[in-house]
């Protein structure tokens, strides 16, 4: 399965007034595309820090001691913050916990739903732009080496003139499909309702019926019956208040299943070419015959297209191609050989001011190998500058820290015991050092150096076996993409109707008058609704869910859980569920981590967590939850978890474990490989430990399930 | 001031409090919205009497009805006997209409008004009785005390205890109401009940924001139980807290429920809870009581439809259950006829009651003698 986000050996602590306190104590894991993983944990274990990190949302007192979150080939701890614009809401996105404090209470939700789409929608105009420029001035200075410079401006200024005309084809038949759609789904919808007499509130729908059957006629979409359409809408609402006081009643329903008929009609034509389309009315035809049919209108304006323009226009792009593969495979080779003579230097003992200046050079060779006609961009090689400046700075910062911090230990705890000495007790405790480990800061440079060679080689590879006209064919793609979106112009009416859309997807009720009341008149599954339609707006790629369904009721719990499945499903998201319920992750989770003190204790499928738990704290924490059969008393886990100021040497659930063995108070155990999918942290399952058994409340309720899926298969097999 | 007449020692039978066809409504003649509609139960001494329903159907707004935090629309509260709730608001509504409507004969002076004025008099009297009786009832009801035999637990523990107070003078705060006034009993009591709650006497002088969530409840609890309440109102205690800390608070009101013989209001939507904590289940939806039985009853035999699609959503503990778990959806269109016969409150089944229609009703006793499937 296709990793998405890699998380590796992540230690991150909290710099508080009494010490540094350890959140995440070296946590792995990964998330593979389209599946759901879920944390579990008490408040305190380091869910939520974890979740925060990959968001890059830690408070400003964190500091992540070690570790890796790599999104894609991008480590997350490592970009600048203006990558991260890209990720976070775009790619990433996050429910919140508490819906009171994650929406603004003095703006109306509508608002805030439709603000990120149209900044976002304002930046992505503009930077697709740029995006755009920096190609056609890449290509055409590769044109230039090569000789054809006045060609391909040709081209260029060509290709810029019809893909405007293009735009607007393509933006006029994607919305009126989506009011055909919406046309379709509301006329059978409102006879229902006529049908069952609950006709609250209708007139609203009718308008927007009538509304979207207008809208809904273009050249693509509803052409020929657009009068029929028309005359239908013009007289629905009409027909409709003079039905219900006459009370003859058919004329409604019978203009409904019309224009039904119609929109269902139109959804059903062939989609058109508008790339083509735009060009041959650009340059051959300023208008097109009302009567031609679409897939011979296809067919002729790509044929013309391909002839006059696109022939042409591939053979110079693939020209450019080949032409900056040859040059940049030769700087890569180059960078090669200079990072083969630089590594043994950084592996030795390092001084500043020659450090940063071969770091210098690397990065100086580093930009030289960098293809600029490359559509994705390479984040190894554009991240390397930063990555090695910081991983620089972090080693001879950590050296006088270090000294520093040795410095206070000692006398802090000279004066402890001084104080000790005199037979006093006192009330303060010595915060222990924290030093930065300066041998792993060095390795840490070496490893960006090693990654890099070995990126620079799979590169090299990858220019000298590459197909061309592949790549000819993606940077055309590309740069329709950029028009397209550089033209994009979501408007404020447009916005506010995606809004209402998602705000009925998430099962808001009356979502146009919803939309302009502020958070506080709403209930709070209906903020946590909003919270999760806010999330959605951009299309994320991952969603963090941190407890959303915790402040809910079961029927919207419900709700929210199958919305979230759903969207999983149709967009392939991946998920991780931050949650405390057991019930909502077995219904949710392909993978479980739980969680303690800031570690993983015990990770598998969710079938191996929950029909074979082996770790005491997941016993505990399936035992204190009562279910529909749970007579007897419920068995409450003692005490409360440890402070992480001073976290204990063991185990740290071993005070709180009544199975605890002796060596639980002395080390910490190690990950214990019980199946290639499920690994625990517990001494238990150590060779010579004794043999323990789950509680009895445990071992049955499992028993039950097992005897209730038996019985099940059975019964299916009978049949 | 009443006298309780029996007192049947352990025996569930005795009503310790009965609501009838209780009404809270909010909001303005144009725009009213009906929280609480017609909702009548019988709670029994010593039992747990679980409220369930999704949020915004109206279950802390009946609890905080009972405990007169909002005037009641119409209908009655009954607390051992006495009146402790009357709902004066349709009253009043109906004495404004109808001096509108007087003014108005006044004006026109149609051909046998005076009839008309007449009986409207009457009513008019009628009315002022009725409200004379309630505002009576209301202030006996304060003078005798009773008030400190109902106590509420709150949903969020936060939120709900002062910042600026200390455990102490939170938990003692009810009895200084009452002008108890010797500090040595004061301080006695909240030990006592400090440590009955689970909690330390070193716990006392320190403040609300030093106490982790599941403490929080814990002192909540404790100021509840510490007038010695005959009856406690809990309004979703657990839904704010951590897992492991619901199984502590749950035993403690078990264990208190126990030893001090409480009936129990508990509202609360995580359905597993209601199930492992209650004796008698009542579901709410918008505002209507649609079904009342005991928990075993309620769980083996949904009967509303309603009942049916809350029961299907609880995510249990078994992914192998959750996966094939088919979800019911509850469409009051499609599941109802309501457009000939406004639907009742009727027993189907022993103790086991259904908002329904005559048809849905007959329907409905068939299904429970003869358990489909």
């Amino acid at each position: 399965m296709e990793s998405k986000l890699k998380v590796q050996n992540l230690v991150i602590s909290f710099k508080t007034a009494s010490g540094k306190l350890q959140a995440v104590r070296n946590i792995s894991f990964d998330l593979y595309k389209g599946e759901t993983l879920a944390i579990v944990g008490e408040s305190g274990s380091g869910k939520s820090v974890t979740s925060r990190a990959i968001m890059g949302i830690l408070a400003n007192n964190a500091i992540v001691d070690e570790g890796k979150i790599l999104y894609g080939d991008k480590d997350l701890l490592k970009i600048s913050e203006e990558e991260f614009h890209k990720i976070r809401g775009d790619k990433i996105a996050m429910v919140f916990q508490d819906p009171l404090s994650s929406l603004n209470p003095i703006m109306k939700v509508g608002k805030q739903l439709t603000e990120a789409m149209l900044l976002k929608n304002k930046a992505a105009r503009r930077e697709n732009r740029a995006d755009m420029n920096r190609m056609f001035k890449a290509l055409e200075t590769y044109m230039e080496a090569v000789g054809e410079q006045g060609a391909i401006k040709a081209d260029l200024s060509r290709f810029r003139k019809f893909e405007i005309k293009h735009c607007e084809l393509e933006s006029r038949y994607q919305s009126s499909l989506a009011y055909a759609q919406e046309l379709l789904a509301l006329s059978e919808n409102l006879s229902l309702r006529i049908k069952k007499n609950s006709e609250n509130n209708i007139i609203p729908d009718m308008k927007e019926a009538v509304r979207a059957a207008k809208e809904a006629c273009s050249r693509f979409v509803i052409n020929e019956k657009a009068a029929d359409a028309a005359k239908l809408s013009d007289e629905l609402i009409n027909a409709y208040k003079e039905g219900k006081q006459s009370g003859d009643r058919k004329r409604t329903p019978e203009l409904l299943s019309e224009l039904g008929r119609i929109a269902d009609e139109a959804l059903k034509k062939p989609v058109p070419d508008t790339f083509s389309i735009g060009y041959y009315l650009t340059y051959v035809q300023n208008s097109i015959p009302d009567d031609m049919d679409v897939t011979e209108l296809n067919a002729k304006a790509g044929e013309k297209m391909k002839a006059d323009f696109l022939d042409g226009f591939l053979g110079r792009i693939e020209k450019a191609v080949r032409y900056s593969a040859q040059q940049t495979n030769q700087a890569r080779s180059e960078a090669l050989k200079l990072f083969q003579k630089m590594l043994p230097e950084f592996e030795g003992k390092l001084e500043k001011s020659t450090a940063a200046k071969n770091a210098d050079e690397l990065k100086k060779a580093v930009a030289a190998g960098i293809d600029k006609l490359e559509v994705e961009l390479d984040s190894v090689m554009h991240t390397f500058a930063t990555s090695i400046d910081y991983a620089l700075e972090h080693y001879f910062s950590a050296v006088p820290r270090n000294e520093a911090e040795k410095k206070r230990f000692e006398s802090e705890t000279a004066k402890y015991e001084r104080l000790k000495a005199k037979g006093k007790q006192p009330e303060w405790e010595v915060v222990p050092a924290s030093y930065v480990d300066v041998d792993a800061a060095q390795a840490g440079i070496t490893d960006i150096m090693k990654e890099m060679m070995s990126h620079l080689q799979y590169k090299i590879k990858q220019n000298e076996d590459a197909d061309f006209a592949a790549r000819t064919a993606e940077i055309v793609d590309y740069l329709k993409k950029c028009a397209a979106d550089s033209v994009y112009r979501i408007s404020r009416s447009a916005a506010k109707e995606r809004a209402v859309k998602l705000m009925e997807s998430v099962g808001i009720d009356e979502p146009r008058k919803r939309f302009d009341q502020y958070p506080f008149e709403f209930s709070g599954g209906m903020r946590q609704r909003i919270v999760i339609a806010i999330a959605l707006t951009a299309d994320p790629d991952v969603l963090i869910c941190d407890e959303p369904t915790t402040a809910l009721d079961v029927t919207i719990q419900a709700q929210i859980l199958e919305l979230i499945n759903n969207l999983k499903k149709e967009r392939d998201l991946s998920v991780i569920f931050i949650t405390h319920d057991l019930g909502v992750v077995a219904n949710m989770a392909d993978r479980v981590a739980v969680m303690y003190a800031g570690k993983i204790v015990e990770h598998g499928t969710v079938e191996d967590i929950f029909y074979e738990p082996a770790h005491p704290y997941t016993w505990a924490l399936l035992s204190s939850v009562p279910d529909l059969d749970t007579k007897d008393k419920l068995e409450s886990i003692p005490g409360t978890p440890p402070n992480m100021i001073y976290p204990p040497v063991g185990d740290a659930f071993a005070d709180r474990n009544k199975y605890a063995l002796a060596i639980d108070f002395e080390r910490q155990p190690p990950m214990f490989r019980i199946t290639d999918s499920h690994y625990a942290a517990t001494w238990l399952l150590h060779p010579n430990a004794p043999k323990t058994e789950p509680p009895e409340i445990i071992k049955q309720r499992i028993e039950k399930m097992r005897k209730k899926r038996n019985g099940e298969n059975n019964g299916q097999e009978e049949q | 001031m009443v006298r309780i007449m029996d007192k049947k020692n352990n025996n569930s039978d005795e009503v310790i409090l009965k609501v009838e066809d209780l009404c809270m409504f909010f909001g303005k003649r144009n725009y009213v919205k009906k929280a609480v509609n017609n909702v009548s139960f019988d709670i029994r001494k010593g039992e747990v009497f679980g409220l369930v329903g999704e949020s915004g159907c109206g279950k802390t707004t009946t609890g905080r009805t009972i405990i007169r935090l909002y005037d009641a629309t119409s209908g009655n509260v009954y607390f051992k006997g006495q009146r402790i709730v009357a709902g004066t608001g349709s009253y009043k509504n109906e004495l404004r209409n109808i001096k509108k409507e007087k003014k108005k004969l006044n004006a026109e002076k149609p051909a046998d008004y005076e009839n008309e004025l007449k009986k409207l008099d009457e009513r008019t009297e009628l009315l002022k009785k009725e409200i004379k009786s309630a505002v009576h009832d209301h202030k006996a009801a304060n003078s005798s005390k009773l008030a400190k035999n109902i106590q509420m637990i709150y949903q969020d523990p936060v939120a709900s205890l002062d910042p600026r107070m200390t455990v102490r003078e939170i938990i003692s705060e009810g009895l200084v109401i009452q002008g108890v006034k010797d500090k040595k009993l004061i301080q006695e009591k909240v030990y006592e009940i400090l440590e009955t709650v689970g909690l330390v006497r070193e716990h006392a002088d320190r403040y609300p924001h030093e106490f982790s969530g599941g403490q929080r409840q814990r002192i909540g609890i404790a100021r509840s139980i510490i007038m010695q309440p005959e009856m406690i109102i809990a309004d979703e205690p657990i839904s704010a807290l951590d897992v492991s800390i619901r199984a502590q608070v749950i035993n403690l009101l078990n264990d208190l429920r126990n030893s001090m013989g409480l009936t129990v209001l508990f509202i609360a939507h995580d359905l597993s809870v209601v199930k492992y904590f209650s004796d008698r289940i009542g579901v709410m939806y918008f505002g209507n009581m649609v079904e009342l039985a005991t928990s075993d009853e309620l769980f083996a035999h949904p009967l509303h439809p309603y009942t049916r699609s809350l029961l299907s959503a609880i995510p249990l503990p078994d992914p192998n259950a959750e996966k094939g778990r088919v979800r019911m959806h509850y469409d009051p269109l499609a599941d109802h006829e309501y457009s000939e016969e406004e639907p009742e409150f009727r027993e189907v089944g022993e103790g086991h009651f259904v908002r329904c229609t005559q048809k849905e009703f007959e329907q409905y006793k068939k299904d429970l003698e003869s358990p489909a499937k």
